[in-house]
């Protein structure tokens, strides 16, 4: 995997014990700029951007934060968060930290959990990085477009 | 052929090794700073190898600036005011810090390189900060997601602190986690015992310091911190004090109630626990003795989803609901709170607190949320 020194500066921030525990690439050996092509073609194969995506996945975390850690009831989906004190940054290297909120989002129906950051919708949103395979908070991006119910047909 | 390619490859080879050797000994002359002078606060010198950043020059002479990213640029806790040399604020920096503090010169540690003479300010209750080796006296589970760590000193043998400031623990490197990075936490033990202290450390989800703690450390093992730091600390007065807090928050509340009982103070004092739940309540039978010890002191444990096995009789809901119900019934012109705690149960208590009379500045909260 050939790299620019810039790039191989930013994948550090990427891996195991740097930023997190265990990192944001799990067992991903591509290049990120390809982790992030294949699931923009993904998204854009249904017709969804990022933005969407992360949008949906911000109004859970702001309706979480009501309950104070407490479980919130939002019909179709429960949500509950935890918001630890300290920030952590982007490992893109951008300027500005994020807090530490962690989302569990729960779907009634579909009896399916699905666990992110305040950061993974940085991530997302600015990035189209929806972690790479195998790390703890991989968003799958179809399967997050079925589990957010977000309109492929239009 | 084939010797031609051998040839290229060697001469190839050799230019690399060389072009590296002379990396090496540009690197040695001339990135070679010398020795250089820090002054600080106008009064003290310390005369350092240049070449490092300012917060490993200050450390290397047992100045502790609070840093909890291993010196990365992440936390920007090492803030302090450079007043000569130290160069551009760097691009690492800019986010970090606001117009105010760039015009008033403020710097993170951790970025400003020592190339030259520096003069910088910082507060002098820095200098009480110090370096401590510890070892596990006790490790037990208070809930299923927060530990008493019980921590006896070796080296220094002494801490003196004022109830309310934390330390921060580092971490051995584990499992991947190779490198050191350190974490604060609130001393949750008298401050009259000078050789021991207790933290409430809570899992933090693929939290770098919690896991160690949680997962990793044994009893009997060896931990570094750094402290005693923050200006988290009971203020005088005589009128009401309101405490709340949820989870690991409860830590510096147990110093400060412990400083209130030796005291015998004759004060006011409600405390609000939040939780979610009966599993997330700990420490209650440490409160009764407080109630026991402390005339007016009153312990409020709220659930906001107890359990239907829990059998909850106390008070249910946010803990925003029984903070807002008492205050509306008491003279909040003089009353104090002291908060600790998630920053969501943080801000959601000071916009209570505030809409019912008690002023900004007599909330009082640990700044490292």
């Amino acid at each position: 995997m050939k790299q620019t020194p810039e790039e191989a500066r930013i994948r550090r921030n990427f891996e195991t014990g740097i930023l997190s525990k265990d990192g944001f690439l799990g067992s991903d050996e591509r290049h990120i700029h390809d982790i992030i092509q294949e699931d923009l073609q993904t998204l854009s194969r249904l017709g969804v951007y990022p933005d969407e995506i992360a949008q949906r996945l911000k109004h859970f975390i702001d309706e979480g934060k009501k309950g104070l850690e407490g479980k919130i009831d939002l019909g179709a989906f429960t949500v509950q968060i935890r918001w630890d004190r300290g920030m952590i940054p982007c490992p893109f290297g951008e300027p500005g930290l994020h807090p530490k909120i962690h989302a569990r989002l729960f779907h009634k129906t579909k009896q399916r959990e699905i666990r992110y950051t305040q950061l993974g919708v940085h991530l997302i949103r600015k990035h189209g990085f929806f972690g790479g395979k195998g790390s703890v908070f991989r968003l799958e991006p179809a399967e997050l477009v079925t589990f957010l119910g977000i309109d492929t047909t239009k | 052929m084939l010797n031609h390619i051998i040839f290229t490859v060697a001469v190839l080879g050799g230019i690399n090794g060389l072009l590296a050797l002379l990396l090496v000994i540009a690197e040695r002359f001339f990135a070679n700073y010398g020795e250089c002078t820090i002054t600080i606060n106008e009064k003290r010198e310390l005369r350092v190898s240049g070449g490092s950043s300012l917060l490993v020059a200050l450390k290397t002479d047992k100045i502790f600036l609070p840093s909890a990213c291993g010196g990365r640029g992440t936390c920007a806790y090492c803030k302090c005011r450079i007043t000569e040399g130290g160069g551009p604020v760097l691009p690492t920096e800019e986010s970090l810090l606001s117009e105010d503090e760039i015009a008033d010169n403020v710097r993170l540690a951790c970025q400003v390189k020592v190339k030259s003479d520096l003069a910088i300010r910082l507060p002098e209750e820095l200098f009480q900060i110090q370096e401590f080796k510890a070892r596990v006296a006790g490790l037990e589970d208070l809930t299923y997601d927060i530990k008493l760590v019980k921590l006896r000193l070796v080296d220094p043998t002494d801490i003196q602190f004022t109830p309310g400031q934390y330390v921060q623990l580092q971490n051995k490197p584990y499992a991947k986690a190779k490198e050191t990075v350190s974490r604060a936490y609130s001393i949750a033990s008298s401050a009259i015992d000078t050789k021991n202290i207790d933290l409430m450390i809570r899992l933090v989800p693929e939290g770098m310091v919690t896991t160690w703690v949680h997962h990793h450390l044994k009893q009997d093992e060896e931990v570094v911190f750094t402290g005693p730091m923050g200006d988290f600390r009971l203020h005088e007065g005589d009128a009401e004090i309101i405490m709340i807090a949820g989870g690991s928050g409860l830590a510096p509340m147990v110093s400060i109630l412990d400083e209130l009982a030796r005291n015998k103070s004759q004060r006011k004092i409600t405390f609000f626990f939040g939780a979610v739940s009966k599993k997330d309540l700990f420490y209650v039978d440490e409160m009764k003795q407080f109630q026991e010890k402390i005339p007016k002191f009153t312990f409020v444990p709220a659930l906001s989803q107890p359990d239907p096995e829990d059998n909850w009789k106390g008070q249910t809901g946010l803990i925003t609901i029984p903070v807002e119900n008492h205050i509306k019934k008491i003279d909040t012109a003089k009353s104090q709170a002291y908060l600790c705690g998630s920053p969501g149960m943080i801000n959601a208590c000071i916009k209570v607190l505030s809409s019912n009379g008690i002023t900004k500045e007599r909330i009082f909260y640990d700044p490292f949320a």
